[in-house]
């Protein structure tokens, strides 16, 4: 895949709500994480061999943020899963371009540890990059389109809480 | 190895049978007056000790099924025991017992009705002595019986109605299935043809837990290999999907043509003279092991035995009539896979998509949004066999919810709403009275008609506890771009992150983890008892389980 040259930016201007999003994340605040989404934004978690292959399935497949306030509301009022600790860590955050409507193309590896409470370890749950598309609504900087796309294909039992 | 003292004389009981463990293997020692014979220990029908039984007349009669052996040449005499016993040299010297594990007995009178040679004493055995005699425990040999190492593996005497933990627990039983289930008389799903359009286009895949490459050769067939390189076994094709004009295996250079055909062997006749395979080396006899295979609407499914029933028979009338619904005649198009771990046994997968009685109270998603309800029109297809079933639903509007159906159902919540509710939309495009249909298919194979999200549920077990699912998901050639969107929207709903399908991983994992620490543990489906094992039109059933259990024993031999 042929990318645009990398410029860095420090910090990246898309850092500080990456941030918030991990902590929101973690925090399983998911309405809150909702909040930093544009109306139109994209989110989709799509392993690597989706992704290289032009495969568009999506292990959460959000077009809009009304699918993704529904995907927040089911897994914090219906869904049934062991509870759980979650961490996000956001790594290697890279600029790649800033268009002049001020729209950030940015990406940056991300890793999901898991804890359940009968085992002493953190798992980790996923390893990926987040390809992102960040925008200002009103001033306010918001997430416009994430991709997650993760190596580990095998994902362990199920994915409760969004990357 | 050689002689092995295994035990006294005195302790084996005239006309009796000893049950004792030889490293690890269970071994049967009979006393027909004063001579010694040994045998395997397990009948080789079903998995049960042979030192449970009853020696009368110079045979052996099995526990559990009742067949019977000659215990001086392992003979099977009468059904339903096909298969005869090994057996093992002996020696007595002084009160000790010898046997040589890798010897059977001298050549032995194999005749059926040969009448033991003498009894003890005065050939005299009265009734009381002789329900004495036949039985010892193999576990009164083993120093602590609490340790004992032979597993007993007996169903409840309730029946089916019970399923005991060691179904789902057992290494021995896995191994097992292995053998007899997804290497057995089954067709097992392996890939769509649409994954291997073109002469040379390969993917991996699995029969059971053994890796596979299912790829086109150049006459257009599909063939299923072992991933299992015949020099020294490499699993030699890596990627997971790819197109090659021929294999060949990293190790040591070995290729083989698209028809798993052993094509060359580097320094086959060896350097200057020296080394190489022998000169009689055929490269005929050492291609890769093939699969037998067939299709069916664009579906693939490979099977180890080559005379295999048609796929047709194989599903029986009514589910191949809910195999083609979804199969309707449209070509399959590959939309993107899934892949997960699932901490628990293989078989709840089938057992989970076999009991309608969850839908309702695990995802209440489905009761909060109105998509399916206690009293929806519905039906848990059993086939005649029992293997293959098809849990079917037909969406209802959300008003026609009684009172009674959601004071049961916690999960029912009025005035509940989805901000983008059009996923959930049901486009008509099936000739079928239903919306929902999940058919499982014996013994590896959910098709997943989840409204308009359709996928294909591969189970790939790796042990007792675990298995991984592969997911294809697709859709069909001539679906536009906003149907394929429809698609991957309401593919929300299922895969390891599905609104349902997390929940069913999580319970299944649920499951196997309420079996981990408590011995001789029982499952409880009685549900339906107007239904032995079977069909029913109810979702508050479990008799589509009793079904494949009735099945699953029949093929295992339990
Ligand atoms: S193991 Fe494959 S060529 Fe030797
Ligand atoms: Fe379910």
């Amino acid at each position: 895949m042929s990318e645009p040259a990398v410029t860095r930016h420090s910090p990246p201007d898309g850092a500080p709500l990456d941030s918030q999003l991990a902590q929101a994340l973690d925090e399983q605040r998911l309405s809150d994480w909702t909040e930093m989404f544009t109306d139109d934004a994209l989110y989709v978690i799509l392993s690597r061999e989706n992704y290289d292959r032009g495969l568009p399935v999506g292990l959460i497949y959000c077009e809009n943020k009304r699918m993704i306030h529904d995907r927040a509301f089911a897994l914090m009022e219906t869904s049934m899963f062991a509870p759980r600790y979650l961490r996000h860590i956001i790594a290697n955050q890279v600029v790649v371009s800033v268009e002049s409507n001020g729209t950030i193309k940015s990406r940056a590896n991300y890793v999901v540890l898991q804890v359940l409470f009968d085992r002493p370890d953190a798992t980790l749950h996923q390893v990926g990059v987040y390809y992102d598309v960040f925008r200002r609504v009103g001033g306010e900087l918001k997430l416009a389109e994430r991709r997650c796309v993760y190596d580990n294909l095998l994902v362990p039992n199920a994915l409760c809480i969004p990357v | 190895m050689a002689w092995q003292r295994v035990a006294s004389f005195s302790e084996i009981d005239v006309d009796g049978v000893l049950g004792v463990d030889v490293n690890g293997s269970p071994v049967a020692l009979y006393r027909l007056s004063n001579e010694v014979f040994a045998t395997s220990g397990i009948c080789t029908h079903a998995l049960a000790l042979l030192s449970d039984g009853f020696v009368e007349d110079g045979r052996i009669e099995c526990p559990l099924h009742q067949g019977q052996f000659d215990v001086r040449s392992g003979k099977a005499l009468c059904a339903p025991v096909t298969e005869d016993l090994r057996t093992y040299a002996v020696k007595l010297e002084g009160d000790d017992v010898f046997i040589d594990m890798e010897r059977p007995a001298a050549s032995a009178p194999a005749v059926a009705n040969a009448a033991p040679n003498c009894k003890a004493g005065d050939g005299v055995r009265n009734a009381e002595e002789g329900d004495q005699a036949g039985t010892r425990k193999i576990a009164t040999m083993n120093v602590d019986p609490e340790l004992s190492l032979t597993k007993r593996y007996v169903w409840p005497a309730e029946g089916l109605t019970r399923i005991p933990d060691w179904v789902y627990t057992d290494q021995t039983i896995y191994e097992r299935e292995i053998e007899r289930i997804f290497h057995g008389r089954t067709w097992n799903y392996v890939a769509l043809e649409c994954e291997v359009p073109k002469v040379g286009d390969f993917i991996r895949s699995n029969v059971g837990p053994t890796p596979v490459v299912v790829v086109r050769a150049d006459d257009g067939s599909i063939n299923v290999v072992e991933n299992r390189c015949s020099h020294r076994a490499a699993e030699f094709c890596r990627e997971l999907s790819g197109n090659v004009k021929e294999f060949v295996c990293p190790y040591h250079q070995w290729s083989y043509d698209l028809q798993g055909n052993l094509a060359g062997v580097p320094f086959r006749r060896g350097v200057n003279g020296k080394g190489g395979m022998p000169a009689d080396f055929n490269n005929a006899q050492h291609g890769l092991r093939r699969l037998n295979v067939t299709t069916h609407r664009g579906v693939v499914f490979a099977s180890y035995l080559d005379d295999m029933e048609s796929f047709q028979n194989y599903l029986g009338p009514e589910v191949l009539n809910e195999f083609e619904a979804t199969f309707d005649g449209r070509k399959p198009r590959l939309l993107g896979y899934y892949r997960h771990t699932l901490p628990g046994n293989w078989k709840l997968y089938h057992e989970n998509l076999k009991d309608p009685y969850h839908a309702t109270l695990l995802h209440t998603f489905l009761v909060t949004f109105g998509l399916l309800v206690a009293g929806n029109r519905s039906l848990m297809l059993a086939d005649a066999t029992g293997r293959h079933g098809v849990m079917a639903s037909a969406k209802s509007e959300r008003k026609s919810v009684s009172s009674d159906a959601k004071k049961e159902m916690r999960a029912y919540r009025d005035g509940m709403t989805l901000a983008e509710p059009r996923f959930m939309d049901f486009v008509e495009e099936f000739d079928s009275p239903w919306s929902v249909t999940m058919a499982t298919i014996w013994p590896n194979l959910i098709i997943q008609r989840e409204m308009n999200t359709l996928g294909l549920r591969q189970i790939i077990p790796t042990g007792p506890h675990e298995f991984i699912m592969k997911w294809t998901m697709f859709g069909f050639e001539g679906d536009d771009e906003e149907m394929t969107r429809h698609r991957l929207r309401q593919g929300n709903l299922m895969g390891p992150a599905g609104f349902l399908g997390l929940e069913d991983n999580e319970a299944i994992k649920f499951v196997q983890d309420g079996m981990q620490h408590v011995p001789g543990g029982q499952h409880l489906v009685k549900l339906d008892p107007a239904v032995a094992a079977g069909t029913s039109d109810s979702l508050i059933s479990e008799a589509s389980i009793r079904a494949m259990y009735r099945h699953w024993r029949a093929e295992m031999g339990l």
